[in-house]
């Protein structure tokens, strides 16, 4: 047993650290917050140039080829800031989509480039029928020649203003003709002139709609090259990319609980210190028990998936566990500041929209503890 | 990270000697009852004699020297042992002996060689059963306001006052408290901790008739009792740690109360209710297919694995003797007010079946009946979950910059 970090991981936090404290100051974050892509270019090709985007692709494709726990510790510390941008998208949930599903040629073709920055991957599953399940995909590609015609709504895509391609699910037959759940993933141009996409306004940050008009898509570009095994490509990449997430909301869980205690000392009133009274405290420590629940249910579940063990369980704990408490966690800080809390140049509300933003990407609190339950066999 | 202990052929070696070992000493007829209010004398005599006999082979208190009556080993092999007596539903001490555990730790932090040489080899040999006397009457939560006094004569202190909530079925042979030896002096340099032999004249014992006994991660302490000592002559030589200087060697113990040594055991109520869910049949169909009690199987889980995991990681900073902070309160926190909130999602997924340890109609023979009042009673053992925030609030430094440190281990 030794739940502390590797030295090689201690490295990687304490410079992803530095770098964000210096790259990504408040007033960056505020300023970038309700932009399209919540980046600039130019952090953006910094962040290749340090090898985030390209962590967990395999060396032969020009990544570092990390495990799943260096790739938390990473994200964890982007979470503090909370760092915006299309990294999760691209290079942890698109990446593993596409080392899952692609063929050797799609792996080629958009890894490298991922990598390297010039390759930016969203991944387009939910719909109007929003959720997490099978049946919520419906926008049919309907196949025409060598070419599959996809038509339709995607709503609530992540980083899609960001993105060259988009990985995109779509229904290429009903569910019940023995060809698995009848999804197919196509990788799309997010260039293409019929494809639009639009930033969702609202209190949430680089959602977007996408919508398809007659947009023609080569057989060739199926993910993969075989139709009809999109959702089990999107179940087995979530199992390895769930816990990353988690593990950035753990980073912004921190961040917050940081800024509330540092506010608990500085703050007076009634000629004291606002942390000396109990009702202040009680937020607090109901935040860092989230916090520390969110920490290790995740770090269990990438330690068993980097292990190899049956993590199916954990990652569903990890998740339920984590949304919650990042909205929680939130809730305590804006407790304990009041007023000052809620002025958007003071930092906080960075994160309370963030939590927002992220409570259900890849599926919520109560779905993960239905499928937990399935998970353990109940 | 590597959340799993994994095991070396010398610990594997170790598990058949110490597996053969009990096969041979735990008596075939030992069984545990739910309640552990209905322990019989007969029952905890077995338990006191498995006791000695661990103890004379240092496996008693393992981690403690042999000098002492320990056995050197290192945690990785203690775990063997836990491991291996938790096969049998039992731990180390196999019985009560909470004194022991927290005392004897003091002991060894804060005694001088000759109180070490004198009071550890009968406690970790297993020869004196130890209780520890704390909370009074007007000294709960505000423990350094105890007002025991404690006033030297001679070669003697004599102590006059009442100590409650103490001890265990079938008594002991040894006891410690906390008491005034100062009233001059400031708070927390006004008191002396001492050993003091159960059968002193002066000291009467009563019995509490409580909800249930609970005990801080202890083994089952069956009863608790209130003590009254009036005029008793203990030796000068039984104060540990020097004069007025208790309250010091009183953080040892604390910090292992508020959970700072951690904890690795599984929580056999929640695996058994889950269990149980998932096997009983009502209306034709498992409980666990009815979506409401699945939802308070997902409750329960949740915060058992939580709980597991704080213990966990709780285990590996104070093994690993990292730097530890808040961690210990958090999890004698979250686990004091999780099992109350579990034994209300029990309450719901099973109805009025929780409530009853009729032989005919409860589930697991009442172990979820007790568990009911004992998640109650629990909250408060070894601090309140109200003085568990208060000291996290200290370590994580809220409203302070100047962090309180955690109690000393070693």
């Amino acid at each position: 047993m030794d739940l502390g970090l590797t030295e090689a991981q201690e490295i990687l936090k304490t410079a992803t650290a530095d770098f964000v404290r210096q790259e990504y100051d408040k007033d960056t974050l505020i300023a970038l917050e309700n932009t399209p892509t919540g980046i600039t270019p130019e952090l953006f090709q910094q962040a290749a140039d340090l090898g985030w985007l390209g962590i967990l692709i395999p060396e032969s494709y020009g990544g570092t080829d990390r495990s799943l726990t260096d790739t938390a510790v990473l994200f964890e510390e982007l979470g503090r800031g909370p760092v915006l941008g299309p990294h999760f998208s691209s290079s942890v949930l698109g990446t593993l989509i596409v080392l899952l599903g692609g063929s050797e040629d799609q792996k080629q073709e958009l890894l490298p480039g991922v990598a390297q920055g010039t390759t930016v991957l969203s991944v387009a599953v939910t719909e109007p029928q929003y959720g997490w399940n099978p049946d919520t995909v419906q926008m049919p590609a309907s196949p025409q020649g060598g070419h599959y015609v996809l038509n339709g709504t995607k709503l609530f895509v992540h980083d899609a203003q960001a993105a060259t391609h988009l990985l995109c699910a779509a229904r290429t037959a009903t569910p019940d003709n023995g060809s698995g759940h009848g999804i197919t993933f196509f990788v799309v141009d997010a260039n293409s002139p019929s494809v639009s996409i639009r930033t969702l306004p609202g209190w949430m940050s680089q959602v977007d709609e996408i919508r398809f008009d007659n947009v023609r898509v080569p057989a060739a570009d199926i993910l993969g090259g075989m139709p009809g095994n999109g959702w089990d490509i999107l179940e087995a990449a979530s199992m390895g990319a769930i816990p990353v997430l988690c593990a950035y909301q753990v980073g912004s869980c921190q961040a917050v609980v940081d800024m509330s205690v540092a506010y608990s000392r500085t703050r007076h009133q009634f000629s004291q210190p606002i942390g000396r009274f109990q009702r202040v405290q009680d937020h607090i420590i109901g935040a860092v028990n989230h916090l520390d629940a969110a920490r290790w249910t995740t770090y269990e579940a990438l330690w068993k998936l980097d292990s190899g063990r049956d993590a199916r369980s954990s990652v569903h704990l990890a998740k339920a566990v984590t949304s919650e408490a990042y909205l929680k966690v939130c809730a305590g800080g804006h407790e304990v500041h009041a007023g000052v809390g809620v002025m958007r140049e003071y930092g906080l509300t960075l994160h309370t929209q963030r939590s927002r933003t992220l409570y259900h990407l890849l599926g919520d609190a109560r779905y993960h503890r239905r499928r937990l339950a399935d998970a353990l066999g109940w | 990270m590597d959340f799993e202990v994994t095991y070396t052929a010398e610990q594997e070696a170790f598990r058949a000697e110490v597996r053969g070992w009990l096969s041979q000493n735990v008596p075939a007829d030992l069984t545990q009852p739910v309640d552990p209010a209905d322990l019989t004398l007969q029952q905890y005599h077995m338990l006191r004699e498995l006791g000695r006999r661990l103890g004379t082979k240092g496996w008693l208190y393992p981690t403690y020297p042999q000098a002492y009556g320990g056995g050197d080993m290192s945690v990785d092999f203690v775990i063997i042992l836990e491991e291996e007596l938790d096969r049998y539903g039992l731990h180390l001490p196999p019985y009560y002996d909470s004194g022991g555990r927290l005392g004897g730790a003091s002991i060894f932090v804060w005694g001088t060689e000759e109180q070490k040489q004198h009071f550890l080899p009968p406690i970790f040999r297993g020869e004196w059963r130890t209780w520890q006397l704390l909370s009074e009457p007007n000294a709960g939560s505000d423990l350094a306001g105890v007002q025991t006094r404690g006033v030297r004569d001679g070669d003697s202190y004599v102590i006059n006052g009442q100590k409650i909530y103490i001890g265990s079925l079938y008594g002991c042979e040894m006891m410690w408290t906390i008491v005034v030896t100062d009233p001059e002096a400031p708070r927390h340099h006004n008191l002396g901790w001492l050993m003091i032999p159960y059968d002193l004249p002066g000291i009467e014992v009563r019995p509490m008739e409580l909800l249930t006994a609970g005990g801080e991660g202890g083994a089952s302490p069956g009863l608790k009792h209130t003590i009254f000592f009036d005029n008793v002559r203990v030796p000068a030589f039984n104060l540990v740690g020097g004069e007025n200087n208790g309250w010091q060697v009183a953080t040892t113990h604390l910090e292992l109360e508020h959970g700072g040594g951690g904890i690795v055991r599984r929580n056999r109520v929640v695996d058994q209710f889950l269990e149980y869910c998932t096997t009983t049949k009502h209306n034709g169909a498992t409980l666990s297919q009815n979506p409401d009690v699945r939802e308070d199987m997902v409750e329960v889980y949740v915060k058992s694995e939580i709980n597991r995991l704080f213990g966990l990681r709780t285990y590996w900073l104070s093994h690993a003797h990292k730097p530890r902070s808040y961690e210990g309160p958090q999890g004698s926190y979250y686990r004091k007010v999780t099992a109350l909130e579990m034994a209300e999602t029990m309450l719901r997924a099973l109805g009025p079946y929780a409530m009853t340890n009729d032989p005919q109609w409860s589930p697991l023979h009442g172990l979820l009946e007790h568990y009911q009042r004992a998640a109650v009673v629990g909250l408060h053992p070894g601090g309140t979950t109200d003085i568990q925030k208060v000291v996290m609030s200290r370590r994580i430094g809220i409203g302070r910059t100047a962090k309180e440190q955690a109690g000393r281990l070693r």
